[in-house]
């Protein structure tokens, strides 16, 4: 089965009549990628995540490609009769998952997302947030090859949202490829493969490099290796600075939500190499100037 | 498929919207349908109720899911798939409250023919009963899926549209329900269990046409 999502020539209307709310679409999600899409509020960036997640049709072109997919709405609503972990489970056995394995998957995720204690709540009574954190869990917990984010952190607290980025950099690394959409410019940044811009019903690849106080915050590892020694491939992409003060010392920075990644592919790289620090960088312009 | 029906049928019965149509159907039956009246009259009625009540159920099961919701699910399986498992959980549904109905039915009635001279056995009498019903439960969910999201979306427009489909599905010759229905009403005059085999077929045939069109249109329009 091919897993690479393709749109050739995509439009995208409401009605027969319809204005056309996307046109002329040419993108090619491969597995792995990280795609940011950007674009003012009503631009039809949700409209193109829906035909990226196959949910709606294009009125013309071709979407190929059938990767198996996750979407994560932009609100999440309560009123589903079930408890979290009723709706989890079910939805684990919707993706593909044996019903235990679902059960198994569901709890392990929410305790990640610091949801576990609202396991057995019904939906109709959890909050905004958790309801969200309910979302995201559905959405990830059988580790879909195509994973469709809109403005899936809205809602969240600041741990889930950090929780939510590591999430999105295992899968990366594992081989999902995700397309995302958030209005928080420091989401992800310096991580995607590409950042797309919805502009008159058109889709734009941005080409220019962010601004530098864009930067999320960072984590530098001080690392030995074999003297000479290339990186491990996850952690050369995974790196955005690499430098080697003394031979076979390596200082690599990456950014937080990639921390987990690099050192995996450090202590699994055969020979394995030795981590000698891990420090969080606060993030901001002040990074650079303070180095 | 198993995973995405048994969800939406514990969707459909925690959200106990089940029960206005389940009451209603129990009312229809305890006004027209009294023990030791003749058998394929009632069984007649009983399928013939039966219609208005799938449609309803077909219309709770397409929008008991919110649209968000629905989304996600749809991203897994795909729409067609999604709308698909709401409308057979609907049919399943009407199918099941049909037989417990029809088997009701036909242990409370009085085996004879509607002028009380003709002895109708039970046992057949029943069985074209449960044609009967299968024929009105097929044709009450091709009414509510064709008057339903995603063909009929303001509900102002879908609701009377599906009680005057639903009607004339019962009243109008040439449908497969009123035939079924009319076929035992005149078996009960004559005292020949008829057995709707043909009524049925076409059931069958126009409710698989009419899904075939709901869950090709589910991505194309808008939730």
């Amino acid at each position: 089965m091919q897993r690479d999502l393709r749109l050739d020539n995509v439009g995208r209307r409401y009605g027969l009549r319809g204005p056309w709310v996307l046109r002329g679409i040419h993108l090619t999600v491969p597995p792995g990628t990280l795609i940011r899409i950007e674009g003012p509020n009503g631009t039809g960036k949700s409209t193109l995540l829906r035909l990226l997640a196959r949910i709606d049709a294009p009125s013309e072109g071709r979407v190929s490609g059938a990767p198996r997919t996750a979407y994560v709405p932009e609100r999440f609503p309560t009123a589903l009769p079930f408890t979290a972990l009723g709706y989890l489970t079910h939805l684990g056995t919707v993706h593909g998952l044996s019903r235990p394995a679902a059960t198994r998957a569901a709890l392990e995720w929410l305790d990640r997302f610091g949801a576990a204690p609202y396991a057995r709540t019904p939906m109709a009574q959890l909050s905004k947030g958790s309801s969200q954190k309910v979302a995201v869990v559905q959405a990830l917990l059988a580790e879909p090859e195509l994973l469709v984010l809109d403005e899936a952190w809205t809602g969240l607290d600041s741990d889930a949202r950090a929780e939510l980025e590591r999430a999105v950099a295992e899968r990366t690394a594992g081989g999902t490829a995700v397309v995302f959409v958030d209005h928080d410019p420091r989401r992800l940044a310096g991580v995607p493969d590409a950042t797309y811009t919805v502009r008159d019903s058109g889709l734009d690849l941005r080409t220019e490099q962010p601004p530098e106080e864009a930067a999320g915050p960072r984590v530098t590892v001080v690392a030995q290796g074999p003297s000479g020694g290339q990186l491990p491939g996850d952690a050369q992409r995974a790196v955005v600075a690499a430098e080697e003060p003394a031979p076979g010392t390596h200082r690599l920075t990456v950014p937080a939500s990639h921390s987990d990644i690099l050192l995996r592919a450090l202590l699994t790289a055969r020979p394995p190499w030795h981590v000698v620090s891990v420090r969080q960088e606060p993030a901001g312009p002040d990074t650079e100037s303070r180095r | 498929m198993t995973a995405l029906l048994r969800y939406q049928a514990a969707l459909l019965v925690r959200s106990q919207r089940w029960l206005p149509p389940f009451l209603l159907y129990v009312v229809f039956l305890g006004i027209g349908v009294q023990g030791g009246q003749p058998i394929l009259d009632s069984l007649g009625y009983t399928a013939a109720a039966l219609l208005p009540v799938t449609a309803w159920l077909v219309r709770i099961c397409v929008t008991n899911e919110p649209p968000a919701a629905r989304s996600c699910v749809s991203a897994a399986v795909g729409p067609g798939r999604a709308h698909l498992a709401a409308l057979l959980v609907a049919l399943g549904t009407a199918v099941a409250l049909g037989v417990v109905a029809t088997v009701v039915v036909t242990l409370i009635s009085n085996p004879a023919s509607a002028d009380l001279q003709t002895r109708v056995p039970r046992l057949p009498a029943g069985a074209a009963g449960l044609l009967a019903v299968l024929a009105c439960a097929l044709l009450g969910t091709a009414v509510g899926a064709l008057t339903t999201w995603p063909l009929l979306r303001s509900t102002g427009r879908a609701i009377p549209a599906m009680l005057l489909a639903a009607l004339l599905s019962v009243v109008v010759t040439g449908s497969p329900a009123q035939a079924a229905v009319s076929g035992l009403v005149t078996g009960s005059n004559s005292g020949r269990v008829p057995m709707p085999v043909l009524p049925l077929a076409a059931a069958a045939l126009l409710t698989a046409a009419a899904i075939a069109v709901a869950c090709a249109l589910t991505s194309r329009r808008s939730p």
